[in-house]
């Protein structure tokens, strides 16, 4: 992964050895992948190829992807999170209680989103400055944050949300749900920061080597702190929208939502060693995932199956890309 | 007699690069035989072929007479061929024990048997004259000791042949003539030793004969008694390299960095020096002396606990590294593959490194820039890679020296302090290296070179300073310098003498 990579010059170089950079970066095997089973399912079912199918499963995909776009930061710089789910389940029941309180709901979100970054902030500092495993800090975090949501609500749904609060959950713009317009803009966003912005890029080196980072002259520490506040603010925002899509705030939300995050953000690039991976390649994870999931539920597959088959794309995923690369050195 | 180990016209490509082309190499029982070349000759490739992690193309080799395939690491040691690497391989949080027998440890009904492990391991270390604890934990041993375990887990083997490379870049001056009296030892108990180094002095201080390689060629074999150290040079680059001559100066300026009772708990006390525009001051010492710490110090990569350092006359605080490199203070690690390089990244990105806001507009990197101004310093410093876009891990040892130089000069510092300038780098290379860091004093910046190979610091240096359990000891002035008298102060097995004592100039 490199900064200078993405803008090398095309001109000087033959199409071979174009067409040969391409293939090597994962964003272009997964988008080859998620053609042929789009191309494969709209064979196998009519449903398949329709607007509602693909709308909903945008929905559904979107705060998956929203909260992959910080972990590929965390990750990019050799960390990661455990908290998200948790974040997300206490931001969506604390804006649906505040809102529910009488407070006007632009106050409620923006204090739904303060939550996430304290808990961030928490999660960067513990790690930083205790120097506490991020496996062990978010793991505690995360116990934490689904314990305060659980607390809150003793367990129960928050509902009776006013109208206003679902406008952005439930209405459609050119034809998409204004979440899923969310989404994509976000990620582009997220996509090109990461690549091009000097403070994000910091990143990649921290990941790469942070002793070396430190040497030179690099914020590790604050760049760190920065990802796993980027990270629970986006979960906190996935949180609110999901309340905002259900009319209700629920506790047990996001439960493993973690999980299915790190799996799409390493089958698209990112490694738990740091130094690499895109947010663009985290989202054609994330939909690769969610494409397969849907196509199982179309042809009927039980729900029990879906988790195996997840579990060894995720596996086959990983192992096939060190195959490659053990080849290629 | 028939030579223990025999390689015959050996040949091997990597995609394209004819790394090794009819090599030849003989080795008897009971011979040091040095094996020397610049970065990239081809040294690392053929002794990766005799210990079978690399497989010829062409060509053959022969144990005692007996044609051999070494087609594993497993396969070399069963022959018992014994490899100890420029970088170390052992598990830092185990002990020194299992380190050296790891899956060979003394066992009595399937578990282990600690007692009869730490008599083998007293047994094999017994020799080499110093007191290492079997059950002390790597991570706590000093770089020598831990090389000297290095060996002795070769040893455990039973090897019939050792290839050393680069036995001594971890090791201070004091202690490199501990080694060769371990390898004397071994030489006389019929073990033959392959010797890789860029100290050529060492090669001509150990081995019986020198095999000269260029660019994967044999150059020469001769009986080291027949050869002397410019011959060797002139083989292994091909030209006349001049003999390193001493620095001749052009004056220094004012004090651009001054320290006064810089200490830190355990490691420096009250280190008073002064740099000053203009030149480059020598840090000398021996293992221990925490020259290295105070390098860090100076770059800001580490705190001390007291005492004042003033850069321009103002007094500053170094908290970390950035605040340095904001006063144009840039230091420069001795440990180049763990704290120096981004070894996964292209040459460009580790060289922007530092600089990344001089790179950057409206918070966006510019690659472009960042490209050219990467090129321009390979260019400049005579990096050999194919572009800027080329992953550093892949260039050689020397070429990955010159990348950490190049990334130390983007930030544009006016004081370096630079640990090991020339670690693991091939002689034409060192001298470049030698050359680049004069014009930096020249054009006006302070050096402070911190060396454990004292003919570079003679070389390159106006004073050196002599450092000795965390004290300045004295300063000498280079060009009236030796070797012995630097060796001695920093032993401490001189007195330090009036003129020798520390004492501040005046610009």
């Amino acid at each position: 992964m490199s900064v200078t990579h993405s803008d090398r010059s095309v001109s000087g170089m033959s199409i071979f050895a174009l067409a040969r950079r391409v293939i090597a970066r994962r964003e272009a095997t997964l988008a080859v992948l998620i053609l042929i089973i789009v191309l494969v399912m709209s064979q196998a079912t009519p449903h398949f190829l329709s607007m509602a199918n693909f709308r909903a499963m945008a929905i559904g995909l979107a705060p998956t992807a929203i909260i992959a776009i910080g972990m590929t930061i965390l990750l990019v710089s050799g960390g990661f999170d455990l908290s998200v789910g948790s974040v997300l389940a206490l931001c969506s029941t604390g804006v649906a209680l505040m809102i529910a309180g009488g407070l006007p709901i632009a106050l409620s979100v923006i204090g739904a989103l303060l939550i996430g970054a304290v808990i961030g902030l928490a999660n960067g500092l513990i790690v930083t400055r205790l120097g506490v495993n991020p496996l062990v800090a978010t793991l505690g975090t995360m116990s934490v944050a689904r314990g305060v949501s659980l607390v809150l609500t003793e367990g129960f749904s928050v509902s009776n949300l006013p109208p206003a609060f679902g406008y952005i959950g439930g209405t459609n713009w050119l034809g998409l749900p204004v979440i899923v317009w969310i989404t994509l803009a976000l990620v582009a966003i997220g996509d090109l920061a990461l690549r091009h912005a000097r403070y994000l890029r910091q990143a990649y080196y921290i990941g790469g080597n942070e002793k070396a980072a430190r040497l030179s002259g690099i914020p590790v520490d604050s760049v760190r702190c920065v990802a796993y506040v980027l990270t629970a603010l986006l979960a906190a925002l996935a949180g609110i929208l999901l309340a905002s899509r259900l009319m209700s705030g629920t506790p047990t939300a996001g439960a493993a939502l973690e999980l299915q995050v790190l799996a799409a953000a390493v089958i698209g690039g990112a490694s738990l060693r740091g130094g690499e991976g895109t947010v663009l390649g985290s989202f054609f994870g994330v939909i690769f995932v969610a494409l397969i999931n849907n196509a199982m539920t179309m042809l009927e597959v039980s729900i029990y199956w879906q988790m195996i088959v997840t579990g060894c794309v995720l596996i086959a995923a990983v192992a096939i890309d060190m195959l490659l690369r053990r080849r290629r050195s | 007699m028939v030579p223990l180990l025999e390689i015959q016209e050996v040949s091997k490509a990597f995609a394209g690069t004819q790394a090794l082309s009819r090599v030849s190499f003989t080795l008897a029982a009971g011979e040091v035989h040095a094996l020397v070349g610049e970065n990239g000759a081809g040294k690392s490739t053929l002794m990766n072929i005799v210990a079978g992690v690399l497989q010829p193309d062409e060509g053959s080799i022969r144990m005692n007479g007996e044609t051999v395939t070494i087609e594993s690491p497993r396969r070399a040691q069963a022959l018992g061929i014994g490899i100890v690497f420029q970088e170390l391989s052992l598990v830092e949080s185990l002990s020194v024990a299992e380190n050296i027998f790891v899956d060979r440890v003394p066992t009595r009904a399937g578990l282990v048997d600690w007692r009869r492990l730490e008599e083998r391991t007293r047994a094999i270390l017994a020799p080499f004259g110093v007191t290492v604890d079997p059950w002390a934990l790597v991570a706590d041993l000093p770089v020598s000791q831990r090389q000297l375990v290095e060996i002795a887990k070769a040893l455990s083997l039973d090897v019939r042949v050792l290839i050393l490379d680069e036995p001594t870049s971890a090791l201070p001056p004091d202690e490199v003539e501990a080694l060769f009296a371990v390898i004397r030892q071994l030489r006389a108990q019929g073990i033959g030793i392959i010797y890789i180094s860029h100290h050529l002095a060492e090669i001509f201080a150990i081995a019986n004969r020198v095999t000269v390689l260029r660019d994967g060629r044999v150059v020469s074999t001769t009986s080291i008694s027949d050869c002397d150290m410019d011959g060797v040079i002139r083989a292994m680059v091909g030209r006349d390299v001049g003999a390193m001559s001493a620095r001749s100066r052009s004056g220094t300026g004012a004090a651009l960095l001054e320290a006064r009772g810089l200490s830190r708990t355990d490691t420096f006390e009250s280190v008073d020096l002064t740099l000053y525009a203009g030149e480059i001051v020598g840090l000398a010492g021996l293992m221990g002396a925490h020259r290295s710490e105070l390098g860090r110090a100076l770059g800001g990569a580490l705190r001390p606990s007291s005492g004042e350092i003033r850069v321009g006359g103002q007094p500053v605080r170094l908290d970390n590294v950035q605040t340095a490199l904001r006063r144009g203070i840039a230091y420069l690690t001795d440990e180049r593959k763990s704290d120096g390089l981004f070894l996964e990244m292209s040459i460009a990105d580790n060289i922007i490194a530092p600089a990344l806001h001089r790179f950057s507009r409206f918070g966006l990197v510019d690659s472009h820039a960042a490209v050219v101004a990467a090129q321009e310093r390979m260019d400049r410093l005579r990096i050999k890679a194919s572009d800027a876009h080329q992953i550093v891990g892949r260039l050689s040892g020397g070429n990955q020296q010159k990348v950490m130089l190049a990334k130390m000069l983007e930030s544009d510092p006016r004081l370096l302090v630079i640990d090991e300038p020339s670690k693991g780098v091939d002689v034409g290379t060192k001298q470049e290296i030698h050359s680049l860091l004069s014009e930096l004093a020249d054009a006006g910046a302070a050096l402070l070179i911190i060396s454990s190979d004292l003919p570079e610091l003679l070389a390159l240096c106006d004073r050196i300073l002599v450092m000795r359990e965390g004290q300045i000891v004295g300063e000498i002035n280079a060009s009236a310098a030796t070797e012995e008298a630097v060796l001695a102060m920093a032993a401490g097995s001189t007195p330090v003498t009036a003129n020798e004592r520390p004492h501040e100039r005046h610009a």
